[in-house]
């Protein structure tokens, strides 16, 4: 899976979730999922536990401490995906 | 320091589902997670350790710098019910805050603080006059100059809250 790709479905995952439309059109590696996205900071664990479904990982808890943005996400799911 | 926290219950209904698999574990540590299953009202209690939780990172956001999304690390204990208000404890590595936690029909509120007398001198403030921020953190201006009045801000739906210590 490139990043691109996974970058669609990132999206497709945050989506239900933003409360910032315009943030999430202009979506890039650096935008934040709480102070950009304004995704509420209860809902990061939804996001989280879609992502583990999505990509079929698991997200320890040390990963998740660094989950606030596109660019970490994508690092963890990309590091997850490779020690399947 | 002050942190405070605002839940709106109804929306909180609205955009979570606790009780999906994996939600509770990801958050609550396995000592909160008894405190939630013995609870008269479960959902009440997920969003009163949440809240104290949310409000205790404000303070250790602001006092380390850090920015980590981290709530197994801030652990909530509690201490007693005086008066209708929740007092407790939230601990994470070697900083302890304490928390007075509000839990009514349609909201939650914690506020929490570095030193459990600082609970005196809170003052709620009716808008956002005079409060600027510096570094995302937003601190109360007193005579064209910048006060050391530490401010702490929560929105959810319905509610809002602006304190000042």
């Amino acid at each position: 899976m490139n990043k691109q790709e996974i970058i669609e479905k990132l999206k497709n995952i945050v989506k239900p979730y933003i409360k910032n439309q315009d943030a999430f059109d202009k979506l890039t590696e650096s935008t934040d999922f709480i102070n950009d996205l304004q995704i509420n900071s209860a809902n990061l664990v939804d996001v989280i536990l879609d992502i583990e479904e999505e990509f079929d990982i698991e997200i320890d808890n040390q990963s998740m401490e660094r989950m606030l943005d596109v660019k970490s996400a994508i690092d963890i799911i990309e590091t997850k995906l490779s020690e399947k | 320091m002050i942190g405070n926290d605002i839940v709106d219950l109804a929306l909180a209904k609205k955009e979570s589902n606790w009780k999906r698999k994996g939600f509770l574990d990801k958050i609550f540590t396995e000592k909160e997670q008894i405190m939630i299953s013995k609870a008269e009202n479960q959902e009440l209690m997920v969003w009163n350790l949440w809240s104290r939780k949310e409000a205790a990172y404000k303070i250790y956001n602001r006092e380390t710098q850090i920015r980590a999304y981290i709530p197994l690390q801030l652990e909530c204990f509690n201490l007693e019910i005086i008066d209708g208000f929740y007092f407790g404890k939230v601990v994470i590595k070697n900083c302890i805050y304490f928390t007075k936690t509000a839990v009514k029909s349609q909201f939650i509120n914690t506020i929490a603080v570095v030193n459990s007398q600082d609970f005196d001198t809170i003052k709620i403030l009716k808008n956002l006059e005079n409060i600027q921020k510096y570094n995302g953190i937003p601190s109360y201006i007193e005579n064209d100059k910048l006060a050391t009045k530490p401010i702490s801000i929560s929105h959810h739906g319905r509610f809002k809250q602006i304190i000042s210590i």
